[in-house]
């Protein structure tokens, strides 16, 4: 399911580039949410939940998870050892909206949060990754 | 607006990851235009997300690029080209890239060529000087080569006699010849050895005819091969005396060099 997403995005920024404007952004961050959407749109799609048999996004979000979580790790150690680095709360928050596809507002639902909250964390979090990746 | 309060929000993290509502993005969009400080902020978000993002992202597998490569070559007729290459890189500016690289190119090489051409200049001039010199140098020769092809060929014609004068008492190593044609009345002179003398003095040919002496012009030592000299008939001796520059009218006996008379001819 992974190549199939990989391809959709990639002939979708194909026929789209043409709205990126470099005013709001960096290219990347725009095909990162492209791509991003498009996942949640295919595992949110019918052709999935009639494989699922769910329509409970989280459940779907877990499952791509499942899925893919191995094979995301084993692939780059790198990111879990960075990820460890930073406090359980920041840590959290940062992979189940990065990694694990979820939105903010689905976070602080499931796991009942005040939005407010994971939006700090989050923040936190981000600073906290600037100085252990280095980047300025 | 607190733009501190705002970064610490956590609004720009959530707009990086396209987790906001429209009217958010309306919002951080029309913030990230009007305050710079933002957008710096906002900057650093998207390159930690991008470095976070790049440390989880998994190799695709071969296959895929080729499938998509197949697909975007089929919908290649319907995609409109232009606008994506107005996007990223307008035509202008390659244009202007272009002449920048060609203006910086062009006055390299001015430069290069300039100082190449004034080098071959100096080294153009050396070669002319020196060509100039040997010149000169084959003309001096050329003279001398005549010069002593011409003497060459007075000595060894039968027309000339030669008569050799002899030092005197005043100095018994002097020595010098005299080449005479009697038809030509031609006189040519070649010192052998004569002292040297002030620059007051000249040496004075004599020719004595009927028993006296006549002139046979002036000469200065140290030149080379023949000289010539005034020309003298039905000389029987030929002598050098030393007299003022210029010479006399009668020759000043006492300083007499050398002398030499005609061998007797056989009658």
């Amino acid at each position: 399911m992974a190549e199939e997403v990989l391809q959709d995005v990639f002939l979708k920024i194909w026929d789209k580039v043409e709205s990126y404007d470099p005013a709001k952004g960096k290219l990347f961050t725009w095909m990162l949410n492209l791509t991003r959407n498009q996942a949640i749109d295919k595992t949110r799609s019918k052709e999935i939940s009639k494989s699922r048999k769910t329509d409970d996004l989280d459940n779907l979000v877990n499952q791509i998870d499942n899925a893919e979580h191995a094979e995301l790790f084993v692939d780059s150690i790198g990111l879990k050892e960075v990820l460890d680095r930073l406090p359980e709360s920041q840590r959290f928050v940062v992979e189940f909206l990065y990694l694990k596809g979820y939105s903010q507002s689905e976070l602080a639902k499931e796991f009942d949060i005040p939005l407010g909250t994971v939006k700090t964390r989050l923040r936190l979090g981000m600073i906290e990754l600037r100085s252990i990746l280095n980047t300025p | 607006m607190n733009i501190q309060e705002y970064i610490s929000s956590g609004i720009l993290e959530a707009y990086a990851l396209g987790d906001v509502t429209p009217a958010e993005r309306a919002d951080v969009e029309q913030v990230l235009l009007q305050y710079p400080e933002v957008k710096q902020e906002f900057d650093k978000v998207e390159k930690t997300m991008e470095t976070l993002v790049r440390k989880s992202a998994i190799a695709a597998p071969v296959w895929v690029k080729e499938k998509i490569m197949a697909k975007v070559s089929l919908s290649q007729p319907e995609a409109n080209i232009v606008p994506i290459r107005k996007l990223y890189t307008p035509v202008w500016r390659y244009a202007t890239a272009a002449s920048i690289a060609i203006a910086l190119l062009t006055s390299y090489l001015a430069y290069d060529y300039r100082s190449r051409w004034i080098e071959k200049e100096i080294a153009f001039n050396e070669l002319n000087a020196k060509n100039q010199k040997i010149a000169e140098d084959y003309n001096v020769v050329n003279e001398k080569l005549d010069k002593i092809q011409g003497d060459l060929s007075i000595m060894e014609s039968t027309a000339f006699r030669k008569i050799v004068l002899k030092g005197t008492a005043n100095d018994l190593t002097a020595l010098a010849s005299v080449y005479w044609n009697e038809s030509t009345r031609e006189v040519y002179i070649s010192v052998q050895n004569l002292k040297r003398i002030s620059r007051e003095n000249q040496f004075q040919l004599w020719a004595i005819v009927d028993g006296k002496p006549v002139d046979a012009g002036v000469f200065d030592g140290g030149f080379a091969g023949l000289l010539k000299m005034k020309n003298i008939s039905g000389a029987a001796a030929f002598a050098v005396t030393v007299e003022p520059r210029g010479g006399k009218e009668s020759p000043t006996l006492s300083t007499m060099q050398v002398i030499g008379a005609l061998p007797r001819e056989k009658s």
